[in-house]
């Protein structure tokens, strides 16, 4: 069950990105970037590498915080309910089945297209500051969120309100998904939205560089705000979470413009690279 | 496989630590804070708050439902609400373990027999952690009436089932809401049989009639609890303990409501009464069981079952410390049922003389708990009973509640891995009883029992019917029960149900130590609706936790509790008239319409 749909998964983001980079980022930045990746990739090893460990931890962690979560998180499901009651039901009133198509495959798939174009096309630009930040950022996201997630033990409202989302409910009509969302999440892991914060993270980039990608700025902000909606539509997240989550990547796109570059650890280590390189002849032979 | 992770962590959790701290030494039983606050706000002008404890739909949808109507309906009345999600083993621990909770939504495991009532009401067990009396109700009338059932058979014990079932109604240390019923799928062509045992019960996983080529049984679960824990006395980790009746074996079995003979090759239950004063000779009742055991019947690890293992299973149920604490540590789960019994002795190797207090009913219940082997509990204590300072805080000390103990039992299937939160393996314990020649009782006849973790009801439907598993071993969501295709490759298996859902009540705290109060609050609850509503008609709204042949005339379902009726007509409560009931309960309200806390 896991397999076929991580199969969907893989084919309709693999039509997605050449159609999008065909469409956002043209022929001439390809051409360059064919030339320059590797020179782009060493200065941008180190970012990459945090993020692949984040990554990693992440993927452990996911495992293991549960346990720890039970011995010191908050239970907030309450607080969240008290605060906002019944808000994400605003939601059902626009549920038809074709809005409840339209959402479920925003939050499975457009999601996944939506975090991993920006990847691709930005790193077609010759300054990599802009794709070290954007890995940057997401490393951050995850990090606090996975730090949150211990914190707070909180159950979404298709939990606590299981009928009244049910029309729309992504598990209730395609419950082939939980297959995938178990394996990389568990349903006390709500506070925040990191589909939400992801997605406004790669908004907000894409709003820094619309001169760059003009024609991915406005389908990068429609596609965020619908993976937001379709969050609290499928009654996956609080109203709370989604908040949560566009602080979160508003924090996170700060934090990354100040983080890279700072400490030049790029060019620090990029040069030790280059040294270690001379040495290693098998490492010159390439293409 | 690793059975040695550390045991659960005895000492003050960090929010009792809070809890005490905010409230003084009052409530230094753990407390959480949002409760502590209910707690604080009963005595003066402040409105009258409450929390619910559920658990998550993902666990069970119904229970949430049930919990976020009588929500409406409290906050209805006035009362200030807030609803307390945990999974499935956290409720059990806040209510069964830590007894820290206003009240509940839940669905009772029950039992096949009434004397369930005894372990769950009895004043002894009040104080105690575990299955056992969960609420704190204390009460004399009670105790009398429960001792009585037990002690006695036939029509007299039924007239004093009758007269726990009628108090339980009026009371109300819980109210039962309705009993499900059960349903599951499987594939139609792998296994014939299904029919012949309750798939809550060893005997669904028994003498199943599997098809040509067929050697391994692929069950579906929604519940992850035995792929992280298979103690089989951890009341927080287990339900009905289906799992534990495959490992283990018990002197009888109960198929069909009756305990037939099982690891007992026999049993003698005679009468004897003890020498003593007339006017209290019949309460001197007890009887005396001589049973048989099955020769040449091993364990798990080789070593065989012998009557010392029966005897230490009963001595250790009254007793998980083994008298090496300061006070003694009664066993979370089976307490009520081993209760019964005053003393075991050992009379060769396969000879056991078991004096008991009850009478022939409550006497073969007893039989039905697991039998353990002493070599391995022995070794577990040694390992975990040492020291000068040594205590076994009673039901949640490690060899009770712990993951680390090994799951060696004599029973039909055996433990070959598990992988936490995915799947459990068992296979087919070749040396069981069962697969001799000349005994006729079921057996299991496949080679291995995989019980894997599905997401949900609607889930499971679609793997069965895809072919990806055999059956599901989870009672299916009513709601997922439409989903069902209408196949010839799928069998549609209805069985009838002892559990129940019930609202349970803290009786030992304010504002439910007050019967009025919990008489009010129940008759918010509209069962008739909860069964339409929530179970789409797929369960029966009752007014007492017991099967159709124990309910008295006077308390069966009329359309409406007959004790407690329904506070309302057709689903819509009258507000007033539910109002009119707490200020009866000594409670008055604000001129916004909020319930005071005070008297």
């Amino acid at each position: 069950m896991l397999a076929e749909v991580l199969i969907q998964l893989v084919v309709v983001v693999g039509i997605l990105l050449p159609v999008s980079i065909a469409l956002f980022v043209g022929r001439e930045r390809l051409v360059r970037t064919r030339s320059e990746w590797r020179t782009r990739l060493k200065t941008a090893a180190p970012t990459i590498a945090v993020l692949l460990v984040v990554l990693l931890i992440n993927r452990f962690a996911r495992q293991r915080a549960p346990r720890l979560s039970r011995e010191i998180g908050f239970h907030l499901t309450a607080s969240f309910y008290n605060i906002e009651g019944e808000f994400i039901l605003l939601f059902q009133s626009i549920a038809t089945p074709e809005t409840t198509a339209y959402f479920s495959s925003i939050y499975v798939y457009g999601y996944v297209f939506l975090i991993v174009f920006p990847v691709l096309a930005y790193f077609t630009l010759p300054d990599t500051r802009m794709f070290r930040r954007l890995l940057t950022a997401y490393a951050l996201n995850y990090v606090i969120g996975l730090v949150l997630y211990i914190f707070v033990i909180a159950y979404g409202p298709r939990n606590v309100m299981p009928a009244d989302v049910a029309a729309t409910m992504l598990f209730e009509n395609n419950p082939q998904y939980q297959y995938l969302t178990r394996e990389v999440n568990s349903n006390t892991n709500v506070f925040p939205s990191l589909h939400t914060s992801l997605s406004a993270t790669v908004a907000t980039f894409a709003a820094i560089t619309r001169s760059t990608f003009p024609k991915w700025f406005p389908v990068a902000v429609a596609l965020a705000a619908s993976v937001a909606i379709s969050t609290m539509f499928l009654g996956i997240h609080w109203g709370i979470d989604v908040v949560a989550g566009m602080l979160l990547a508003a924090l996170c796109v700060v934090l990354s413009d100040r983080l890279v570059g700072r400490w030049a650890v790029s060019e620090l280590l990029g040069e030790r690279l280059e040294r270690f390189e001379d040495r290693i002849p098998w490492l010159e032979r390439s293409e | 496989m690793n059975w040695n992770s550390s045991p659960p962590d005895d000492g003050v959790s960090r929010r009792s630590f809070l809890a005490a701290g905010v409230t003084g030494a009052t409530l230094a039983t753990s407390g959480c804070i949002d409760r502590v606050q209910s707690v604080v706000d009963q005595g003066g002008d402040e409105q009258f708050s409450l929390s619910i404890t559920t658990v998550p739909a993902d666990a069970d949808r119904q229970n949430v439902r049930i919990a976020r109507r009588l929500e409406a309906s409290l906050e209805k009345v006035g009362i200030d609400v807030s609803l307390d999600m945990r999974s499935q083993s956290e409720l059990l621990e806040a209510v069964l373990i830590e007894h820290d909770f206003d009240c509940y939504i839940g669905r009772h495991p029950a039992d096949y027999d009434p004397d369930f009532l005894y372990e769950a009401l009895h004043s002894t067990y009040a104080n105690e952690a575990g299955w056992q009396n969960p609420f704190g109700f204390t009460n004399m009338a009670f105790d009398t009436h429960l001792e009585h059932q037990r002690r006695t058979d036939g029509d007299e014990r039924k007239r004093h089932v009758e007269a726990v079932l009628t108090g339980l109604a009026r009371a109300k240390p819980f109210d039962p809401i309705c009993i499900p019923e059960e349903h599951r799928v499987a594939q139609a062509n792998r296994f014939d049989g299904w029919d012949e045992g309750h798939l809550a019960t060893r005997h669904g996983y028994l003498g199943l009639e599997p098809a040509a080529g067929v050697d391994r049984l692929h069950a579906l679960v929604t519940d992850s609890r035995i792929t992280r824990n298979l103690n089989p006395l951890s009341a927080t980790f287990r339900n009905r303990g289906t799992t534990i009746d495959l490992l283990y074996d018990s002197l009888g079995t109960e198929h069909g409501g009756d305990v037939q003979p099982w690891l007992a090759e026999s049993w003698d239950i005679a009468e004897t009464t003890a020498e003593s004063d007339s006017e209290t000779a019949d309460e001197e009742t007890t009887r005396t069981a001589t049973i048989t055991l099955r020769e040449g019947c091993h364990f798990h690890d080789g070593e065989p079952v012998t009557a010392a293992d029966v005897a230490f299973t009963y001595k250790f149920l009254n007793d998980t410390s083994w008298g090496r604490a300061p006070v003694r540590s009664p066993a979370p789960r089976y307490r009520g049922r081993a209760d019964v019994i005053e003393a075991v002795s050992v009379d060769g190797d396969y000879e056991v003389t078991i004096t008991a207090s009850g009478g022939r009913e409550a006497v073969k219940r007893a039989f039905t708990v697991p039998v353990l082997p002493r070599h391995v509990w022995l070794e577990l204590l040694d390992q975990y009973a040492t020291g000068d300072d040594f205590t076994a805080p009673q039901g949640r000390w490690a060899v009770v509640s712990g993951n680390n103990i090994p799951p060696v039992g004599s029973g039909p299937f055996e433990f070959e891995s598990r992988s936490e939160d995915e799947s459990l393996v068992l296979k087919r314990f070749e040396d069981h009883f069962t697969l001799r020649d000349g005994v006729d009782l079921p057996e299991p006849t496949v080679d291995e029992v995989q019980f894997s973790v599905d997401p949900s009801s609607n889930s499971s439907i679609t793997r069965i019917e895809d072919g990806g598993a055999d059956v599901t071993a989870t009672m299916l969501s009513p709601h997922s029960l439409p989903t069902i295709p209408d196949s010839s490759d799928l069998e549609r298996l209805r069985s009838p149900s002892r559990t129940f859902y019930h609202l349970g009540f803290n009786v030992r705290n304010a504002p439910f130590s007050n019967p009025h109060v919990r008489r009010a609050v129940t008759q918010l609850i509209d069962k008739e609706g909860i069964v339409t509503d929530v179970f789409y008609g797929n369960a029966t709204p009752v007014a007492t936790p017991v099967s159709d042949e124990w309910v008295p005339e006077r308390l069966q379902w009329s359309g409406d509790d007959p004790v407690t009726p329904f506070a309302g007509a057709d689903g819509d409560l009258n507000v007033e008239a539910a109002k009119v009931a707490f200020e009866r309960a000594g409670f008055r309200y604000d001129d916004n319409g909020r319930l005071l806390g005070g008297y």
